[in-house]
């Protein structure tokens, strides 16, 4: 194995290798990468695990710079990367282990309806979904926040929404820190950030982000889906998004005011997108509010989405959605930094965990999850392609120890978008896709090329590591069968 | 002048070359729109803005000057198609060329989300000047 990769790697146990420190002088911690050997040579194909190894530069970092089985080449972290620093340790916050798209994530929505009842309206329902959601580069929307409501959406996160009608008060529990990360600072947010936010709360946007209706496939785990109200041949909606121009802007405009930051405090990186500045710095403090006003306005974005589809579901069945069971599973961000408690070396410490292209999967018991999740531990969704399945799983005990509480967020890419669309010439995604049994609706024919179901790995095969290394535990696998994108 | 799409997993790698360094920026804002729009070609240099960027460092200089060009396509609705670059004293100044964009006649390929700093290089070969960025999609 370790001949076959450029990087040096141990095994650990059958589902976890290590880069060791000494792998590259500047390394402070080992990396440890969670994948099986097929995982871990498609890794080692790109530059994803010099990337692990990268992150182990930054000050403060604990126990080791982690990646997903989902990992694949990023920008300065990889995707699937995880990095804890503690703050009183000179540890730094990097907006890159967040990205641009600060709060990208996955929400799940359960229904009442079956497969039988839903079959007869799919074709209708996927095109009232495309019709009435915005989705594809720059769109805007029906909702727009200025002035002093842009600035109330970025402080208070989905509350706001719930008060005005647009979510109710089990979306708020049901979302990932109830959809509000607090100490937001929408101050820190310049003006190109705030115009950037002006329509685009409630659209998909382009690239990977989607809507997708799918139905429950196959339940694992009973007990645990009947906590989540989730059966077999059950239809459920999975909405993936971020936090949009106005993330973008945020992130963009933070790395900017980093660039000399590292220089001035002796901070050796490879990288200059690792750029970074210590949690108790005024310049790590500005992006950490500003970050949190983004990661509101994601949460507020996927809560958009889920009433305007709603709105469609009730009108293509003829029921008002309460009387269709139009119930949030949960929400989880999948690219943030938080402020968390964890045990390192027998302490418990505040650290700041950034996770890039990965999922808090917090286990039973622990307080921050909703009470009703508390004895199965906390739901996580993870999306695959569109071709093939998704899943939903919850925490598992063991994660906290071995990962911060973080499972994969995805199937992960395995072709680059180049790639992809030579593999499409002289084929109609959109077709294959119908003949799979999926109803596909995109406004750019390229973008389906990118995101075909053969660019990622086998999600299937991520989730086994997760599930075999104890990081998340399988509760049920769901098939699409309807998808709209940018 | 040129400029070439690689490989990269989760976005999109640009490669350009050009004879001087000024020519550089503005063929690295023609790959960037190339990467926005379907067909470039149907974009008319309808009206002129100038733009001018500070910074002492080529490679800054490169990501500020195409976050600005990206920019004036997500707060303007600008599709670019033209561009003259002169070097100043300290940066950069501008004139690029196109219109606003108009959905019956242009189509959007990708949304760029941002111009990263992961792998952002300008340099000075034997033959001129070349440049690699990627794009966040």
């Amino acid at each position: 194995m370790a001949e076959a990769l450029s990087i040096p790697l141990e095994p650990i146990d059958a589902w976890s290798w290590r880069i060791p420190r000494s792998y590259k002088p500047g390394m402070r911690v080992d990396g440890i990468v969670y994948a099986d050997r097929a995982l871990l040579e498609l890794a080692g194909e790109e530059q994803a695990l010099e990337q692990v190894a990268n992150v182990a530069f930054l000050p403060g970092i604990q126990k080791a710079s982690l990646a997903m089985p989902d990992i694949h080449w990023g920008y300065g972290f990889c995707i699937g990367g995880v990095c804890a620093t503690d703050p009183e340790q000179g540890g730094v916050v990097s907006p890159g282990g967040v990205g641009y798209d600060i709060n990208c994530g996955v929400r799940l929505v359960r229904t009442d309806l079956t497969l039988a009842d839903a079959r007869p309206h799919l074709t209708r329902l996927v095109n009232a979904l495309f019709a009435a959601i915005p989705t594809g580069v720059g769109m805007g929307g029906r909702f727009v926040h200025q002035g002093e409501a842009l600035a109330r959406l970025l402080r208070e996160g989905v509350d706001v929404l719930r008060r005005r009608g647009l979510a109710t008060a089990d979306d708020v529990e049901c979302t990932e820190s109830h959809g509000c990360l607090p100490d937001a600072e929408p101050a820190y947010l310049s003006e190109r950030a705030l115009e950037r936010g002006y329509d685009q709360c409630g659209t998909i946007g382009s690239g990977n982000h989607f809507l997708e209706v799918q139905v429950v496939d196959r339940v694992e785990d009973p007990a645990k889906a009947e906590v989540m109200r989730i059966a077999e041949g059950q239809i459920c909606v999975l909405i993936h998004s971020g936090s949009r121009g106005l993330g973008y802007q945020v992130c963009d405009d933070h790395l900017k005011v980093l660039r000399g930051v590292p220089e001035r405090l002796g901070i050796q990186l490879p990288d200059r997108q690792l750029a970074c500045a210590p949690v108790h710095s005024d310049e790590g403090r500005r992006y950490l509010g500003a970050m949190r006003a983004a990661a509101n306005f994601a949460f507020c974005n996927r809560q958009l989405l889920l009433a305007q589809t709603r709105e469609v579901f009730a009108e293509v069945f003829g029921k008002p959605w309460g009387a269709l069971g139009m119930e949030q599973v949960y929400d989880v961000a999948h690219n943030i930094a938080k402020f968390e408690h964890h045990d390192v070396d027998g302490r418990s410490k505040l650290l700041c965990v950034h996770r890039k292209g990965a999922t808090r999967a917090f286990p039973p018991g622990h307080p921050e999850i909703p009470a009703r999740y508390r004895g199965i531990g906390q739901p996580v969704i993870v999306p695959g392609d569109m071709g093939r399945a998704s899943w939903l799983l919850c925490g598992h005990e063991d994660a906290m120890a071995r990962t911060f509480g973080t499972t994969c967020h995805g199937a992960g890419r395995v072709l680059s978008r180049t790639a992809a669309v030579k593999s499409a010439r002289g084929r109609r995604i959109d077709q294959e896709l119908f003949a799979r049994g999926v109803l596909a609706r995109a406004r750019s024919r390229e973008g389906l090329a990118e995101e075909q179901p053969d660019a990622y790995k086998d999600v299937d095969h991520v989730v086994e590591v997760v599930h075999g290394a104890h990081l998340s535990r399988k509760v049920a696998r769901l098939r699409p069968l309807a998808v709209i994108k940018g | 002048m040129s400029h070439e799409v690689f490989e990269h997993t989760a976005d999109l790698g640009v490669r350009v070359r050009a004879p001087d360094r000024a020519a550089l920026y503005a063929e690295s804002g023609q790959a960037l729109f190339e990467i926005l729009v379907d067909d470039l070609g149907a974009v008319r240099p309808a009206t002129a803005l100038e733009v001018a960027v500070a910074g002492d460092d080529a490679a800054y200089l490169l990501h500020d000057w195409l976050g600005e060009l990206l920019y004036l396509f997500t707060a303007r609705n600008l599709l670019l198609c033209a561009f003259d670059v002169r070097l100043a004293h300290s940066g950069l100044t501008g004139t690029v060329r196109g219109e606003v964009l108009d959905r019956t006649r242009h189509r959007l390929a990708h949304e760029v989300k941002a111009i990263t700093y992961h792998g952002l290089e300008v340099r000075q070969d034997p033959g001129g000047w070349s440049a690699e960025f990627v794009v966040d999609i």
